[in-house]
């Protein structure tokens, strides 16, 4: 087990030693050794981010870890847990009305901001419109607009959004366009978090919520510092003092902080895989990602049009020896789009098997005998890399030749929300733990290319599935709807399916009471404690 | 001295707008939708529509060059599209990073490089010289990154004297300095090396041996003074690149510079993010030179005169 380094001060000696020995400028910079974090800090948990937030706005919140953070200092009528259960949050409870497209919110009554400010569905009513509102210049309203009147307001053509209505304090209601059986869960999205209105001065550089945390400090490219909020009205209260989250890009440098003492979790990277099993087996956590890794094909290009070359391509991929070499094994093999854990999951639909035979016999019936030359794009990450040259490797076997084109993630992305990439390297997170997440942006034809369909497929039956899925309220019948659109996207192979990562973190003994979060903004660090205090 | 100063200010103004002009063309007409990656993979057509016209991306590009060059006149480098900070906010609270890192650094590899340049040169052939010529060998063949995680691995993980990363006080410092200044040691001690040797030979310093003058100030004084030139080429234009370009190094050690800054605006295409640390590193790489000039004339007067 790993000791831990004796802060606040490093050793003395060795550092002088290190400054005579290297002629450090130490000295010339008029500063002495100073303390470091480290987990000893009594009770301060040590955590990361491998980006900086783009804001703790929430209205500004269009990136994961800015989500990871608004999820510590605000709170929303509803939230996920840790394990991606949608849980009450600001609102006790809520009530459908019989044609499912009304509302009611009941907000819990005493709730206070950490200024001590009261919260009301007044504040509510004002984030979401703010979040609305283009010159908030946010960009990542969508989870808003099923909300009557949502889109005359961010086109500009209305000053107000009639389907939000105040009905006092503690009472919300909202009226949406068309019954959608996911809105709870797009409410419990970030942007959808509240925050004071009118908002207070400097709120930009000094954010105030609900949540579980107070913000501290934000030392910008560095770390933030959140304490614990006292008055917090959840049902689980934060026990550690305070947490400091690094920002820290290098994926290396984030197993060694960890290893040195210096975090209490951190996720082990791809290429350290064997390593870390080996020698930090009783820390390891695993957890499925409700995340896929696909290869968007893009059904409007060439023979790509044709199903059998799709399915020559999916059958020409030797997924599970890939996921094995390449990625450590950390994956569980799909035979569609959706990752398990979530309702509608079928595990009885198997992916392709690698048969290179049966892929060429396809292409041969395509019309394509000699095979077809193709252009794989991916972005710049360094998984990828090793990635689509497995894959180019296990193509050509089956005739499919491929060139490999590195872009930067912008462009590539924009290539392909333009539809000019034939095939698109790329994965999928979770917005919201639901198989409408996947199965609605991905698939359907109304949201091809920017939208999140860049295979562009456009499929009237899987239409009409997805949407019958998207608006019943009978959950039973949402799982064999997304089981049914899910094997259907299977048959017609608009992606090459890989496999859904599994995420594989260590948490220091020091802790206890964290998992892995199914879901990013689902992890508020309330109930996890110390070891010893 | 005077003439030859306000000669090399006047061209730093060309120069600047050159950097604008292109910089701005560049951005403008690469690839990526800055829009599309501030909405993330998820957006809908209308939002992207709305925030195109709030951030102007509609307009004619000689209408944004015009209005983002007014901009700059009234010293305003424009505001993040991703942050909605006001970027010559952000550039101030990074920069102080970058030049801690980058001073510290360059202490680090002008003291160890020319020391080891002028024991070279002073006696070539023996023993050490032969070792510290593989040795500054070995420093410029050593990628930065590579150099970097070693050190980490090293005296973080395996001795634990001194924190893998972050910038909170020297003891933070001390890793980064090492690994960027490592490959200027290296080229410095060449350079120290082959300069002094040269001037070593001429016939000055024959005569302040034959006057009995003793070694040292034969070599410091006289010798080294000579041999600066280069020195202060190498060391002018790698301080210029550690202000500018620390990019490897600030990721590796999470250190808080524009050099990341910079990264993470191109990322996300924040157009006036990159212009304005374009502009901004120009200004300092324009600077730094001036600041090499000048002392090209106070070591040897000689430039001023010509």
């Amino acid at each position: 087990m790993r000791s831990p380094l004796p802060n606040p001060l490093y050793p003395r000696i060795p550092v002088r030693r290190l400054l005579l020995a290297t002629l450090l400028p130490s000295l010339a910079l008029g500063a002495g050794l100073s303390a470091c974090g480290g987990r000893s800090h009594s009770s301060t948990i040590q955590y990361y981010l491998t980006n900086e937030p783009r804001s703790l706005d929430p209205a500004l919140s269009t990136d994961v870890p800015s989500g990871e953070m608004v999820a510590l200092l605000y709170d929303g009528l509803t939230q996920f847990d840790q394990d991606g259960h949608l849980v009450p949050g600001l609102a006790s409870r809520w009530d459908i009305d019989a044609a499912g497209t009304t509302y009611t919110f009941h907000l819990r009554s005493g709730i206070k901001f950490h200024d001590g400010s009261a919260l009301t569905a007044e504040d509510v009513a004002a984030s979401w419109l703010r979040a609305l509102d283009p010159k908030t210049g946010g960009g990542r309203a969508w989870p808003l607009l099923p909300i009557a009147g949502a889109k005359a307001f961010v086109a500009g053509s209305a000053t107000s959004v009639p389907g939000i209505h105040v009905a006092d304090d503690t009472t919300l209601v909202v009226r949406i366009d068309a019954p959608l059986s996911v809105f709870p869960k797009l409410i419990a999205m970030p942007v959808a978090a509240v925050a004071p209105a009118p908002l207070p001065a400097n709120f930009a550089d000094h954010p105030v919520g609900s949540g579980p945390w107070r913000f501290a400090a934000w030392d910008r490219g560095s770390e933030m510092r959140f304490a614990r909020n006292p008055d917090y009205w959840g049902p689980e209260q934060a026990e550690a003092e305070s947490i400091r989250v690094r920002i820290i890009p290098e994926a290396l440098t984030i197993a060694a902080e960890y290893e040195a003492g210096l975090l209490h979790v951190a996720e082990v990277p791809f290429s350290e895989t064997a390593r870390w099993e080996q020698s930090h087996p009783t820390e390891l956590q695993r957890r499925a990602a409700i995340r896929q890794l696909y290869v968007a094909i893009n059904t409007t290009r060439g023979p790509l049009q044709d199903v059998r070359v799709r399915q020559a391509l999916n059958y020409a991929t030797d997924g599970a020896t890939i996921l094995r070499t390449v990625m450590g094994g950390r994956g569980v093999r799909t035979g569609g789009a959706l990752p398990p854990g979530l309702a509608g999951f079928d595990s009885t639909l198997a992916p392709y098997p690698f048969d290179p035979a049966k892929a060429k016999a396809l292409l041969t019936q395509a019309g394509h005998a000699n095979g077809i030359d193709l252009e794989l794009w991916r972005t710049g990450r360094s998984e990828y890399a090793r990635l689509a040259v497995s894959l180019q490797q296990s193509w050509a076997e089956a005739g499919i030749r491929v060139t490999i084109l590195e872009r930067d993630a912008p462009t590539a992305r924009a290539a392909s929300a333009k539809g000019e990439a034939d095939l698109f390297l790329t994965d999928w997170y979770a917005d919201y733990p639901d198989a409408e997440g996947f199965l609605f942006p991905l698939f359907h034809s109304s949201n091809r290319g920017t939208g999140g369909n860049r295979a562009f497929l456009s499929d009237p039956e899987l239409d009409q599935v997805v949407t019958q899925m998207r608006t019943t309220s009978d959950t039973a019948l949402q799982a064999r709807l997304a089981r049914q659109a899910d094997a259907r996207a299977h048959d017609l192979a608009p992606w090459v399916f890989l496999w859904a990562p599994v995420d594989l973190w260590a948490l220091s003994p020091d802790l206890t009471g964290w998992r892995v979060p199914a879901i990013f903004n689902g992890q508020h660090w309330t109930g996890v404690r110390f070891t010893t205090p | 001295m005077g003439r030859f100063l306000l000669r090399r200010i006047l061209l730093v103004i060309p120069t600047l707008f050159g950097v604008l002009v292109v910089a701005f063309l560049l951005l403008h007409v690469a690839p990526g939708d800055p829009v599309a990656a501030m909405v993330g993979e998820r957006a809908d057509s209308l939002t992207v529509a709305r925030l195109r016209a709030e951030l102007h991306l509609d307009e004619p590009l000689p209408l944004r060059f015009v209005g983002y060059v007014g901009g700059l006149v009234t010293g305003d480098l424009g505001t993040s599209y991703v942050t909605r900070r006001p970027i010559a906010r952000d550039l101030a609270e990074r920069f102080p990073a970058t030049l801690e890192l980058a001073l510290a650094a360059m202490l680090f590899a002008s003291i160890t490089g020319i020391a080891i340049g002028v024991l070279g040169a002073w006696r070539p052939g023996t023993w050490w010289d032969r070792f510290l010529t593989i040795g500054s060998y070995l420093g410029v063949s050593f990628p930065v990154y590579w150099v970097g995680l070693l050190l980490i691995l090293v005296f973080a993980v395996q001795l634990r004297w001194l924190p893998p990363s972050g910038s909170r006080g020297v003891s933070y410092l001390i890793l980064p300095a090492l690994t960027l200044g490592m490959r200027s040691v290296a080229v410095l001690a060449r350079m120290t090396r082959t300069a002094l040797q040269e001037v070593l030979q001429s016939d000055f310093i024959r005569t302040a041996r034959a006057k009995g003058l003793r070694e040292a100030p034969v070599v410091l004084r006289h010798g080294l003074r000579n041999a600066l030139i280069p020195i202060i080429t190498v060391l002018g234009l790698d301080f210029g690149s550690y202000l500018t370009g620390s990019i490897l190094t600030e990721t590796i050690f999470a250190w808080p510079g524009v050099g990341r800054y910079v990264l993470d605006a191109i990322g996300k295409r924040d157009l006036p993010a990159i212009q304005g640390s374009i502009l901004f590193l120009s200004v300092v790489f324009v600077l730094v030179n001036l600041l090499t000039d000048i002392a090209y004339a106070k070591a040897d007067p000689r430039v001023a005169f010509e």
